[in-house]
């Protein structure tokens, strides 16, 4: 008990100064890019004197560091701002809007917004990340089984393969043949789960390489340990070994991995593959938001996406830890 | 409870799959690809603002938007042939009382889609509300205006007070939308909704999705259309693929190759049509060297239209005018300047550039992902502007920055020398490009201030009859433009769309809009 509570008392700690630093980052990289989102709130036939008024009302002439100590103070009362750009029902919009009537109070609310997108985006994730096992773990294994031989070729073969495959691509490639010329399956926006699909399978052509190396290298490990040997002198067949013990130990390596390492892919391949396929989660809320200069979603999903990352790290090390006392973290 | 290897996993992997049953219970992942035949499904390329009301905002896409909710006074298909021609929408008959009156004889029997009768009152609450300086739409109308109430059936605009001829609003009528004057009155309420007197009606906006009904009472009847989904689809190859796998029926804006594959689809009837928008190249007339008219009128004979048309394929059209041949009054301008390289090194050394020498190193703005082939014949005029001795360089913005560059700042100046800016407008009021444009009160982006421009401007303005300030636009407005180059229009746009080989009876306006009350699926 006392361990876990140092280890996420000293984890959690970490974790705030790396959100804090990301969340600075994003802050100032926002505010230095060319775009000045009064512009394009207030739209292109507003007056130049009503735009810099405006701008100051809504405290974006102040200079960086107040701006960035007053969204932190907002954010720890658990507010993350409303959009500039979105309207109350939370519909993408161009701007351009009547300066004397524009109120931030009629916007939509980041949180809001954030919590209709994620739903959408972790049903991807999650499709994504079972077909990737769908195809890694049989490959995986074949692979580690057989070091060195046919299989394990075929899964180097296949990775480099996938990993080559820009996403962008596949996704177009995909809506074009499973959808546009055969009409197999929907492909873009969202009207119900096969939305999903394929979507979900660029993500796993993505995430799957990975996966396949992970496996094939710890299975073939495992297979090399003296724990697998004294199994089958013991009496157990080959493939009670494998499928009780190999495949559970070969679990905790991909495990880590998956902390590391593809929740960062996940994110990242979620932005662009909700562009292509119009699908309306996290990723297309925030490249909408990118376009727009729309600060308030892109620094709350920055914010998110990085406090995500640092809380699967730490469970995933707190799992590892508890399984494994010989790991110090 | 001990966390185990076991535990962990076996509590993840029930973590994911409630993820999924959480949605399936919600309703919100349940399946439903099908659309029945009376729901048409469009793919837009633009947005929206978040303000319903059509005075808050300039914005193209949600012109369109409003299209379809609001009835005008008058319509005009602003045709090549005709562009001229006004056809009758809310109002009947129209004539010109006086110079500085108008009348029109409203038709009756008409509804709001809040069940409210369309009147009188309704003219007059719009256009005083809208023409006030202080609406950013007022920049649509002339100037502002009084409506004098006849009887509930006929209106007169009234322009005396106001100094301009009320000639000015014989094709803007065409264009401004008309409010239910109980919507005028409460502010709050014209912003939440559209409620007017058009072929659809408003019924919400489901994230990046607004759904229309046909209006059961539309004057015009009822269209064939029960239900318009109105899809925001930011990239284009997207609408595309959705238009191929039947998920949308009609998308716009799309790039000249994705044209021409589109031609080649059984199931997809693609629609070019001339829009009404003409691509500039403005240049920043207010500091040196384009504040000398040598050295503006040297970088137009530098560029030769011909090979940047060649670039555009089929999303340009020759024009030699610094309107659109959609407007009124537009003429092929003899004088419009032409390629020739020595003329333009004639006016350089004459300005005290010989060959360019001299010249400060100049930034060419453009941007990339709005308009069709911005970069391709950006680097071309570049290229061109370069072999006669202009030191530019090509700056590329995606459209958020670049929208932020384009427009004249609080010092009155913007960055950059040259910059790439389309303007499209609904109506065939030239005024509605000339006067923001090039007028030294607004110049809103070359800056240009010249006394014989602003002259010229206010004189076919304050004509008195439509003939004379066609002839004065024709013989003196476009030919002085010409002269001065604040801007060299290089082409008038074509606007590219495609449809399912399923819809039939749409009709395109030059400005974007799509009329559907006619339209069909089959």
């Amino acid at each position: 008990m006392a361990f876990a509570i140092e280890f996420f008392l000293r984890r959690i700690s970490q974790g705030l100064v790396i959100v804090l630093l990301v969340a600075f980052v994003i802050f100032t990289l926002l505010r230095v890019v060319p775009g000045d989102p009064i512009r394009i709130i207030l739209g292109p036939m507003t007056a130049a004197s009503v735009l810099e008024e405006k701008a100051k009302e809504l405290g974006l002439r102040d200079p960086l560091l107040v701006q960035f100590g007053r969204f932190v103070g907002q954010v720890t009362t658990g507010d993350l701002g409303r959009s500039y750009i979105r309207g109350a029902q939370g519909g993408s919009t161009g701007g351009s809007q009547d300066a004397t009537g524009f109120n931030p109070e009629s916007r939509a609310s980041v949180a809001e917004l954030i919590g209709k997108a994620l739903p959408y985006s972790l049903q991807l994730a999650a499709l994504g990340i079972g077909f990737a096992l769908l195809v890694a773990v049989p490959i995986g294994m074949g692979a580690g089984m057989r070091a060195g031989k046919w299989p394990d070729r075929l899964g180097l073969y296949v990775s480099s393969l996938l990993v080559s495959l820009p996403n962008i691509w596949v996704g177009v490639v995909l809506i074009f043949l499973l959808s546009a010329k055969t009409g197999w399956l929907p492909a873009i926006g969202y009207q119900g789960f096969a939305y999903t699909i394929i979507p979900a399978m660029v993500l796993a052509i993505e995430l799957s390489p990975v996966m396949i190396r992970a496996i094939s290298v710890s299975v073939a490990a495992n297979l090399g340990e003296v724990y697998f040997d004294v199994g089958l002198v013991r009496g157990l067949s080959r493939r009670v070994m494998i499928f009780k013990h190999v495949l559970r130990n070969a679990a905790v390596p991909l495990l880590n991995l998956f902390g590391a390492q593809m929740i960062g892919m996940l994110l990242g391949g979620l932005f662009v593959v909700e562009y292509i396929f119009s699908y309306p989660g996290i990723g297309m809320l925030t490249i909408n938001a990118v376009f727009q200069r729309d600060f308030p979603i892109i620094q709350a999903v920055a914010i998110l996406a990085s406090g995500a990352l640092v809380a699967i790290n730490m469970l995933v090390d707190f799992a590892s830890t508890t399984i494994d006392r010989r790991l110090k973290f | 409870m001990k966390t185990t290897r076991r535990t962990f996993l076996a509590g993840a992997t029930a973590l994911g799959t409630g993820t999924l049953l959480v949605g399936s219970a919600t309703g919100r992942f349940g399946t439903a690809w099908a659309q029945d035949a009376k729901t048409l499904s469009f793919a837009a390329a633009g947005t929206v603002t978040s303000s319903w009301d059509p005075t808050s905002h300039t914005i193209a896409p949600q012109i369109t938007a409003e299209m379809l909710v609001f009835g005008r006074l008058t319509k005009c298909l602003m045709t090549s042939e005709n562009p001229g021609e006004i056809l009758p929408d809310l109002a009947l008959e129209w004539k010109v009382v006086d110079k500085y009156t108008l009348e029109y004889k409203l038709r009756q029997g008409v509804k709001f889609h809040d069940g409210k009768e369309f009147k009188a009152e309704d003219v007059k609450a719009t256009y005083e509300y809208g023409s006030q300086p202080s609406r950013p739409a007022s920049a649509w109308y002339p100037g502002q205006v009084e409506v004098e109430i006849v009887d509930d059936y006929t209106v007169r605009l009234k322009t005396e007070k106001f100094g301009y001829p009320a000639l000015n609003f014989w094709y803007v009528a065409a264009f401004l939308p008309i409010l239910s004057a109980k919507d005028v009155a409460d502010p709050n309420v014209l912003k939440q909704r559209p409620n007017g007197t058009g072929p659809f009606r408003y019924v919400e906006t489901k994230g990046d999705q607004i759904v229309f009904k046909a209006n059961e009472t539309y004057y015009d009847g009822k269209p064939e259309i029960e239900t318009l989904l109105w899809n925001y689809v930011p990239d284009a190859n997207t609408r595309v693929l959705g238009l191929l796998n039947g998920q949308y029926h009609l998308t716009e804006r799309l790039e000249p190759e994705q044209y021409e594959s589109l031609k080649k689809e059984a199931n997809i009837v693609t629609n070019r049509g001339l829009s009404s928008e003409n691509k500039y190249l403005h240049f920043r007339c207010n500091k040196p060297p384009f504040d000398d008219v040598r050295v503006r009128m040297a970088a137009v004979h530098a560029i030769d239209r011909d090979q940047v048309l060649a670039v555009l394929g089929e999303a340009g059209q020759a024009s030699n005018s610094h309107i659109s041949p959609v407007k009124f009054g537009y003429t092929d301008v003899a004088n419009y300047p032409k390629y020739d390289p020595e003329e333009c090194q004639r006016l350089l050394a004459e300005a005290g550039y010989p060959k360019g020498e001299g010249l400060p190193e100049l930034e060419f703005i453009t941007s990339v992902g709005f308009y069709a082939k911005t970069r391709e014949y950006g680097e071309l005029v570049t290229a061109m502007l370069q072999e006669q001795g202009f030191p530019v360089k090509l700056t590329t913005l995606e459209p958020a920055a670049w929208e932020e560059q384009i427009y004249r700042r609080a010092d009155g100046q913007g960055p950059g020398h040259i910059v790439d800016v389309g303007w499209i407008t609904g109506s065939p009021e030239p005024d509605l490009v000339l006067r923001p444009n090039y007028y030294s009160k607004f110049a809103l982006i070359n800056g240009i201030n010249d006394p014989e421009i602003d002259a010229a401007l206010d004189k076919e303005r304050n004509a008195e009859s439509a003939e004379e300030r066609l002839k004065i636009l024709q013989e003196e407005t476009l030919p002085l433009l010409a002269t001065k180059v604040p801007s060299l229009s290089l082409f008038s746009a074509v606007s590219l769309r495609a449809m399912s080989k399923k819809l039939e009876g749409v009709y395109f306006y030059p400005n974007g809009p799509i009329d559907l009350s006619k339209a069909k699926l089959f």
